[in-house]
């Protein structure tokens, strides 16, 4: 995907290629994000939205992945180590999250700042973000599934409280709407510095949050563009492989918050 | 909780060593029988000599697990359960049945420990190579790996046993059972006193990376955890230090699988604490072991204190299981 761009893109992704043994998860994607962006991936199940977004917070083993990932300039590709300089510029929620150990909620956030430096201004404001502040001292293991996936992402808010890539793989997995709608406010607040890349299941969620929308087909990039111009009954018909259609019953959460227009899209 | 915990292993700690010292046997006209008291100034330096070599041996078994799991996410690792110990202990027959063939004096120059970390070592990447899931690994046939990698390597020292003549064989088994040296020399102290202190430097100052492997692999490395690095510290860690107390001890089992759990019982999971407190609770739980052994066979050292650590260490590995409590 190639566009115009005034600045400089805070993430650019060329030829992006990953590969399990013989199947090619991902068969060269390119995609550039900027400053204020909230791009939903879609597609299939298997079409490579879980690869992209790991291939962009460059997490994948050594060998499988190729392609260039560069971070405001920084070459991630590059890096060798996975270093703490990425831990600063992007922060990955993957779909199944693990906590091996007997953590606290708050716990399992600080350990978002492991390479950015201890703060606790920031844990508290993440832990709000997701709403969790009254359960933050609560043991890890006894968290609902969908509290355990908002420590998740309150790990990755409190990485990168200060701008940056938050890359969130089905972030709203058992979560319940009331909570997605607060979630979505936070991404969006944290977009105004930095850029939010997600990859969605559904697509009417992914019109009312996203300003852009990438669909992906089969590990490639289907088409790009402005959300409500990209999810579209014919794009997604042809993306799912099944008849889809636009109507006033696609399901989604009501988002009546100043932040949402009229069309339902958020204002970036 | 942390503070307390770390101070109720202290006291236990120094209960277990106040008992290993007080405990032995003495010598009298009717035989050998057991004695509670404070010994004389000779029999206490001797005893307190081995309480130290049996805390120093339990918490390199300690930090050998603690290493382990942490490198194998699975807090069913330790160097019993994973077959580290018996191809540790595979090495040292090897090398001291080669040196017989040959002979050579392998002890003199350090030969057995030399065997048993190629063998832990070796035996560790069989383990963790065939325990490999698609992605990181599999704690089932992690365990199912080990145990058979340990069942081979055990057969294969029982056979180079029946190979060495009667008096290196009597060596042999009764180490294979698991015996705290009466009297350790000063090499193996050292050896063993210092392999602890790398051990616990390494897993102390990489506690907070620790932390934050407990973490899926790839929100790890989002946060900026350099896992190759770190595993390849846990790997030397765990397989040096269960390579070392093996050589000096025979493969002691469940220590290195029960302290580290019960370290994190008392302490919490962070690893700024649960380093010192799984080295503290691998030491008393060896020495509560040893102390134990002395009142079981009345003072004669004849029973192996492996016996013990199994006796005891595999009905708690069992409701660790049971209970799912390793999971927490």
């Amino acid at each position: 995907m190639s566009q115009a761009h005034a600045t400089k893109p805070l993430l650019t992704g060329v030829g992006l290629r990953l590969n399990y043994g013989s199947v090619e998860a991902l068969a060269g994607v390119d995609l550039t994000v900027e400053v204020g962006s909230i791009i939903a991936v879609v597609g299939a199940n298997g079409c490579g939205k879980s690869s992209l977004l790991r291939v962009l917070a460059c997490v994948t083993p050594d060998g499988v992945s190729s392609g260039r990932v560069e971070y405001a300039g920084l070459n991630a590709s590059s890096h060798g180590d996975r270093g703490r300089a990425l831990a600063a510029v992007r922060a990955l929620v993957p779909q199944r999250p693990e906590v091996g150990a007997a953590f606290s909620a708050r716990e399992v956030v600080r350990l978002g700042r492991y390479a950015v430096g201890p703060d606790e201004h920031a844990v508290d404001r993440a832990l709000a973000d997701v709403g969790l502040s009254a359960r933050a001292s609560v043991a890890y293991t006894a968290l609902s599934g969908g509290e355990r996936q908002r420590v998740a992402i309150a790990r990755a808010l409190a990485q990168l409280d200060h701008g940056g890539v938050l890359l969130l793989d089905e972030p709203f997995g058992g979560i319940d709407p009331g909570e997605v709608v607060r979630i979505a406010r936070a991404l969006h607040a944290r977009a105004q510095k930095g850029a939010v890349v997600m990859s969605l299941h559904d697509p009417g969620l992914a019109r009312a949050i996203a300003t852009h929308a990438l669909v992906l087909q089969a590990g490639r990039a289907m088409v790009f563009g402005l959300a409500d111009q990209v999810l579209t009954a014919a794009h997604l018909t042809k993306a799912y492989g099944s008849p889809m259609r636009e109507a006033s019953g696609w399901i989604m959460p009501q988002l009546d918050a100043p932040s949402f227009s009229s069309q339902g899209r958020m204002q970036p | 909780m942390r503070a307390r915990g770390c101070v109720l292993l202290a006291i236990t700690m120094l209960l277990a060593a106040c008992l290993r010292v007080a405990i032995g046997p003495i010598g009298d006209e009717g035989g050998i029988r057991l004695a509670l008291g404070i010994p004389s100034s000779e029999i206490f330096a001797l005893r307190l000599q081995g309480t130290v070599s049996a805390a120093l041996l339990g918490a390199a078994l300690g930090l050998s697990g603690l290493a382990l799991q942490a490198l194998l996410r699975n807090p069913l690792a330790s160097p019993f359960v994973l077959g580290v110990s018996s191809g540790a202990g595979f090495g040292v027959a090897a090398v001291l049945a080669l040196a017989y063939t040959l002979s050579i004096p392998a002890v003199t120059f350090g030969g057995e420990v030399f065997g048993a970390v190629v063998g832990a070592l070796v035996t560790l990447t069989l383990v963790a190579w065939l325990g490999r899931a698609r992605e990181g690994h599999d704690p089932t046939s992690l365990v199912l790996s080990g145990v058979i990698i340990g069942a081979i390597f055990s057969a294969g020292t029982m056979l180079l046993e029946q190979l060495v003549p009667h008096g290196l064989r009597g060596d042999l088994l009764a180490w294979m059972a698991g015996r705290l040296p009466e009297l350790p020399s000063r090499a193996a102290f050292w050896t063993v006193a210092a392999s602890v202190a790398v051990g616990w430097s390494v897993l102390r100052m990489q506690a907070l990376a620790l932390d934050v492997a407990s973490l899926s692999d790839e929100e790890s490395r989002s946060s900026g955890v350099n896992l190759g690095a770190l595993r390849r510290h846990l790997f030397l860690v765990g397989g040096l230090l269960a390579a070392v107390a093996v050589a000096y001890a025979g493969p002691i089992g469940f220590v290195g699988l029960i302290g580290p759990h019960l370290a994190r019982r008392l302490v919490g999971p962070s690893h700024a604490t649960l380093v010192p407190a799984t080295a503290l609770a691998g030491a008393t739980l060896l020495v509560t072991a040893d102390a134990a052994r002395q009142v079981i066979d009345l003072g004669t050292g004849r029973l192996p204190v492996g016996v013990v650590t199994a006796l005891a260490g595999g009905p708690a590995f069992l409701w660790l299981l049971r209970s799912g409590r390793w999971n927490r």
